[in-house]
């Protein structure tokens, strides 16, 4: 492929430069001290992170892909973590986002699945690049995670200002019949950029 | 006697067992073979590319985003690859999902201006292949079939992969 030295001069100055911008607020403007933290657990079994995002964050990465702003205005209605998993086993670990439950108070709260956000964009009238690039970036709802293998994505949920717990179990086995695995995450927090 | 035999029986057996199947490289799974779905998409110069069974070479597709880290860090392995894709004997489809023209044109002429990636405007193309995440890449066999997946990125030009390529373009995986 020819490389048109012109046309890269464009959109260096369209693109990547916006690009930088936006990577330096994302990474700059909440201040250490008010940074929610990362937790992980490292067993013999799975590695697993989960970090929150603020909304801020969110939307830079957003607005970095050309996202529109009723699109970017969604992504700040809900409260995102990153989520990290690889499994540690010889045998298929099953991610499966139904045997995933946050609760806050006694009461449990239903991540937004992408069904949900799918519906989200329909209604705002999202373009249909976007709603695919959004999808890549969630956490899959369901995956038979191989031996060594590792996936990454996000994870969303209604916006709220309380505490709450993860409770994750993992299946096993081909047939999802082998030994059950549970993680725990507690004083888990949407991170909110005015603390 | 009749012990040293049978000893000598099962070790041979189990030899030829293993010996038929080679180690494959990290990340390669072998799956049970499915048609590969429909892949036609067009590159940055507007020349349109398809998958087809014709060529009777061996097909390398690969997805990925210029946001996705892996898929950054694996973009230039993969461009040694396509620079020995004659010898390897392999055609290759790169397809970038759902990102615009420009933002794929900064990246790739940037960091890999030798690799032809193919444009999924919509996304729509790579959702029919199912990927696992992003990158992802398929090996097709000549009938058209998915042969291998390949989880995450990988190294491509370490020798195991490249090897294991030139063994598939040779029509002998």
């Amino acid at each position: 492929m020819n490389v048109n030295l012109l046309r890269i001069a464009q959109i260096l100055s369209r693109f990547i430069f916006p690009l930088l911008i936006s990577g330096f607020v994302a990474a700059h403007s909440v201040p250490a001290s008010a940074a929610a933290p990362r937790q992980k657990i490292d067993n013999s079994q799975l590695k697993m992170s989960i970090t929150p995002r603020s909304a801020n964050q969110m939307a830079a990465f957003y607005e970095g892909r050309e996202f529109p702003p009723p699109a970017i205005a969604a992504t700040r209605e809900a409260c995102f973590f990153t989520v990290g998993i690889r499994n540690r086993l010889d045998d298929i670990l099953w991610h499966d986002i139904k045997s995933w439950r946050f609760v806050t108070d006694g009461k449990e709260i239903q991540p937004l699945s992408q069904a949900d956000w799918k519906q989200t964009w329909q209604q705002r009238g999202i373009e249909q690049r976007f709603q695919s690039t959004f999808r890549w970036t969630l956490l899959p709802d369901l995956r038979d995670l191989r031996p060594g293998e590792q996936q990454g994505g996000n994870i969303s949920l209604p916006r709220t200002d309380k505490t709450f717990s993860l409770r994750a179990s993992f299946a096993t086995g081909a047939d999802k019949t082998g030994k059950k695995y549970t993680v725990q995450f507690k004083n888990l927090r949407c991170h909110d950029e005015t603390e | 006697m009749k012990h040293f035999i049978f000893s000598l029986v099962i070790w041979l057996v189990t030899l030829n067992v293993y010996a038929g199947t080679p180690s494959l490289p990290k990340g390669v799974l072998k799956i049970a073979p499915r048609p590969a779905p429909a892949l036609s998409l067009k590159n940055l110069d507007e020349e349109t590319f398809s998958l087809d069974n014709k060529t009777g070479r061996w097909a390398f597709v690969h997805f990925w985003a210029s946001w996705c880290g892996p898929c950054r860090r694996e973009m230039p392995s993969i461009q040694t690859l396509v620079k020995q894709s004659s010898s390897l004997k392999l055609d290759f489809f790169i397809v970038n999902t759902a990102e615009s023209e420009d933002v794929v044109f900064s990246f790739i002429g940037s960091v890999a201006p030798e690799v032809n990636t193919l444009l999924d405007l919509d996304g729509l193309v790579t959702e029919k292949w199912h990927p696992r995440g992003l990158p992802s890449t398929y090996l097709v066999d000549t009938d058209g079939y998915i042969r291998y997946i390949v989880l995450g990125g990988q190294n491509w030009h370490h020798p195991d992969y490249t090897h294991f390529l030139h063994k598939l373009g040779q029509n002998n995986p």
